[in-house]
C-alpha cells in the first residue's frame, strides 16, 4: 500500500485529460460550445455515480456485479411510486435510495453469511434484481415523471447541470469518510488485510456489509440521476453500466484486492472516459468503437500496473 | 481470490460427495418435470421435448466452457462475446466469402480457440485476476464484432446448418448427442489424461502444483483455450438453431454459464469438476426455463427464478465445501 500512496495515478490521469482536451477544442469547433460541455457533464454526473458504487466494494476487496440490476430495479421502484401511486417526488426519491442500500444490504450480508464469494453472489441477486424489474413492468417503461422532477433533470447554470450537484456532494463525503474517519479506514483495512485487521478488532462482516450497502447506496444515486434525465423510468437503466463500473476505478488504480481506492483518481478516470466517449460522437467515430475502446483501456491499466508492480520490485 | 487455497479433500471423498450431489439434483430435476407435466400436458409432447433438447445441448456446452476453467480457479467472462465473434465470423466466411460449410466453421472453432488462448496468455503473464481480464476481453471482442459487422446478421447461410438445426432423432435432437460426446471427451480429458490432472491440480493448489513440476501457466492457458472453443462451439450450435448468424447470441450466455456447472457442483474455487453435474445443472435450467415459457404465465419473473436457483445452489455448495473440509481434515487426522 506504501508503494502505492508514493506512485499516485492522478498525474497521469490529469495529463491524458489535458491532451484529449486540447486535442478536441482544437479539431472539433463543438466541443467547446456551452451545450456540448453541458451534455458531456450530465453523463459524467450518473458515470461518476456508477463508478463510485463499484469502488467501495473493491475498497473492501469485493467485486459487485449488480449494480446496473440494482440501478434498473431503483429506477422502476421510484418510477412507478410516483407515476402509478402519485407519491411526492422527495418521498420516491427517498424511498429509491433506501431501496438502493436495502438491495446492497442484502448483497453484504449473503457474501459474509454464506462466505460465497462476492462475484457468484452479486451475479446471482443481479438476476433476482433484473427479475424483479421485468416482473413489475413487463419491459415498459413508467413515461409520466413529475415535471418537477424532469425539469430538474435539465435545468442548468450556464453549461453546469444542477445534476452535477449530488455526484460532487458525494465524491467529497466518500473522500472525507475515506480518509478522514474510522469507519473509512476500516474498510481499506479488510480490504488490504483481512486477517491483520479481524485481529486488530475491526468487525470485518459488518464493514463488508457496510461496503455493499453503500454501493448499493450509490448505484440507487446514479439510477435517479438517470430517472431525472431521461424523464422517464427505463427498465434497461443501468444495463450497460457493468464494464464503466469496473473502468474507472481501475484505471483510476484502484487494487482489485482492495485495500485501495482513490476518490480523485476515479473521478478523473470518469472525466477521462466521458471525454473519450464524447470525442467519439464529435468527431463521427463509429459508436461501436466505445465498448472496444472501454475493454482496451482496462488491459492497459491492468498491464501498466504490473508493469509498474515489477518496477517497484525490482527497484 | 488469487490466493493460494488449502488443498481440500481426496479423491474418494470427491466421489462420494459428487454422487450423492448428483441425486439431489436429479432428484430436483424430476420433481420439476412432474409439476410441469400436471400443469401443462404439452411440456412432454414430441415437439416439445425436441425443442427442449436442442437448447438443453446448447446450454450444457455453455456450462462446460465455464466449468473448465473454474477447474483452474479462474473464471472467464467473455464466453458469450468469443461465442458471438465465432458466429458472425462463419456467418461472414459463408455468405461474403462463399467459404464451404465445414471449412467456415472450422475457422470459427479457430478463432474462438485463439480468442481464450489470448486470454489465457494474458492472465499468465499481467498475473492479473482472471475476472479483469475477461471482463476487459469480452468488451473487446464484443467491440471488434459491432466494429467489424455493424451489428447486421448473416441470414443467406447454407441450407445444410439450418437443416441440422431442424433435424430430429426421434424427440432429440443431434445437438444434445453432440454436447453429451463433448462431455465424454471432457470427462477423458480430466480422469485419464496428464494434462486434465493438471488443470485440476493448479485449481487445488497452485503453490503444490509448481512445486510438483506442474507448469502452471501452461495448465490456465490450456484451460483458456478450451473454454474458448467450448463457447465457440455453442455459439455455433445456436446459429444452427436460428439458421442465422445474429449478434445478440451470447448476450443471455453469463448467468447460465456459471449456473450450470455450479448447480452441478464444480467447486468455484477450482480443483474438482463434475461432467454429469453440469448436464444435470443445464437440464436444470432447460426445464425450469421450458416449464415457464409452456405455462406463459410469468415469462417476465424467469429471470427472478434463475438468480433464485442460483443463489440457493451457491448456498448448498458452500455447506457442500464445509462438509468438504471436515471430511478431509479427518482423512488426514
Amino acid at each position: 500500500m506504501n508503494t502505492r500512496l508514493l506512485e499516485k495515478e492522478w498525474p497521469a490521469l490529469a495529463v491524458a485529460i489535458a491532451l484529449g482536451f486540447g486535442f478536441l477544442a482544437a479539431t472539433s469547433p463543438a466541443f467547446l460550445t456551452e451545450f456540448n460541455i453541458y451534455v458531456l457533464l450530465r453523463s459524467f454526473c450518473i458515470s461518476l455515480l456508477v463508478a463510485f458504487s463499484q469502488m467501495t466494494t473493491l475498497a473492501v476487496g469485493q467485486l459487485n456485479v449488480s449494480i446496473g440490476a440494482l440501478g434498473g430495479l431503483v429506477a422502476i421502484v421510484a418510477g412507478g411510486l410516483m407515476e402509478k401511486l402519485g407519491v411526492p417526488i422527495g418521498v420516491a426519491l427517498a424511498a429509491g435510495l433506501a431501496l438502493g442500500a436495502l438491495c446492497g444490504f442484502v448483497n453484504g450480508v449473503l457474501v459474509t453469511r454464506t462466505g460465497i464469494d462476492g462475484f457468484i453472489v452479486t451475479l446471482a441477486t443481479a438476476s433476482v434484481f433484473d427479475g424483479i424489474n421485468l416482473g413489475i413492468t413487463k419491459s415498459i417503461p413508467f413515461y409520466k415523471m413529475p415535471a418537477a422532477l424532469v425539469a430538474f433533470g435539465t435545468a442548468r447554470f450556464h453549461a453546469l447541470p444542477y445534476l452535477l450537484i449530488p455526484p460532487v456532494l458525494a465524491a467529497i463525503a466518500l473522500a472525507i469518510f475515506l480518509a478522514r474517519t474510522s469507519l473509512g479506514r476500516y474498510l481499506l483495512a479488510v480490504g488490504g488485510n483481512p486477517q491483520a485487521a479481524e485481529l486488530s478488532g475491526v468487525p470485518r462482516a459488518r464493514i463488508i456489509v457496510l461496503a455493499h450497502s453503500l454501493s448499493g447506496f450509490l448505484a440507487a444515486g446514479a439510477a435517479l440521476l438517470a430517472l431525472a434525465q431521461l424523464g422517464s423510468a427505463q427498465p434497461t437503466i443501468g444495463s450497460d453500466w457493468l464494464i464503466l463500473s469496473f473502468a474507472a476505478p481501475i484505471i483510476g488504480g484502484a487494487a482489485l484486492g482492495g485495500g485501495y481506492v482513490s476518490v480523485l483518481a476515479t473521478a478523473l478516470a470518469v472525466v477521462l472516459l466521458t471525454l473519450i466517449q464524447n470525442g467519439l460522437v464529435l468527431e463521427q467515430v463509429d459508436p461501436f468503437w466505445v465498448e472496444f475502446l472501454l475493454g482496451g483501456l482496462i488491459l492497459a491499466a491492468v498491464g501498466f500496473d504490473r508493469l509498474r508492480a515489477a518496477r517497484a520490485g525490482g527497484g | 481470490m488469487t490466493a493460494d487455497k488449502p488443498a481440500t479433500a481426496g479423491r474418494l471423498s470427491i466421489l462420494s460427495l459428487a454422487s450423492s450431489n448428483l441425486f439431489g439434483l436429479a432428484a430436483i430435476v424430476a420433481v420439476f418435470w412432474a409439476i410441469f407435466v400436471s400443469l401443462t400436458p404439452n411440456i412432454a409432447s414430441s415437439f416439445s421435448l425436441f425443442a427442449i433438447s436442442r437448447s438443453l445441448g446448447i446450454d450444457i456446452v455453455v456450462g462446460f466452457s465455464t466449468m473448465v476453467v473454474l477447474a483452474t480457479g479462474g473464471m472467464n467472462l467473455a464466453i458469450g462475446s468469443i461465442g458471438v465473434c465465432a458466429v458472425m465470423f462463419a456467418g461472414y466466411l459463408m455468405q461474403e466469402l462463399g467459404v464451404p460449410s465445414p471449412l467456415a466453421l472450422l475457422a470459427a472453432l479457430m478463432l474462438g480457440a485463439a480468442s481464450g488462448w489470448a486470454n489465457g496468455v494474458t492472465i499468465v503473464t499481467t498475473g492479473a485476476n482472471a475476472f479483469v481480464v475477461t471482463l476487459a476481453s469480452a468488451s473487446l471482442f464484443f467491440g471488434a464484432m459491432l466494429i467489424t459487422t455493424h451489428g447486421t446478421p448473416f441470414e443467406g447461410l447454407p441450407p445444410e446448418l439450418a437443416d441440422f438445426g431442424r433435424m430430429r432423432w426421434g424427440f432429440v435432437s443431434p445437438m444434445l448427442a453432440l454436447a453429451l460426446a463433448i462431455g465424454v471427451a471432457l470427462a477423458i480429458l480430466f480422469h485419464f489424461t496428464a494434462l486434465g490432472r493438471e488443470i485440476l491440480s493448479v485449481g487445488a493448489n497452485t503453490r503444490a502444483a509448481r512445486m510438483s513440476g506442474v507448469r502452471v501457466g501452461r495448465a490456465i492457458v490450456v484451460a483458456h483455450t478450451l473454454s474458448g472453443l467450448l463457447a465457440a462451439v455453442a455459439g455455433l450450435m445456436t446459429m444452427a438453431r436460428l439458421g442465422a448468424a445474429i449478434p445478440a447470441i451470447g448476450r443471455d450466455w453469463l448467468l447460465p454459464s456459471f449456473l450450470a456447472p455450479v448447480l452441478g457442483g464444480t467447486l468455484l474455487s477450482g480443483g474438482a469438476v463434475s461432467i454429469g453435474g453440469t448436464i444435470l445443472g443445464a437440464l436444470l435450467i432447460a426445464t425450469l426455463r421450458a416449464g415457464i415459457l409452456t405455462l406463459q404465465v410469468a415469462n417476465f419473473w424467469l429471470q427472478l427464478f434463475l438468480g433464485l436457483v442460483l443463489l440457493c445452489s451457491v448456498a448448498l455448495d458452500r455447506y457442500r465445501g464445509g462438509y468438504l473440509e471436515r471430511k478431509s481434515a479427518r482423512v488426514r487426522a
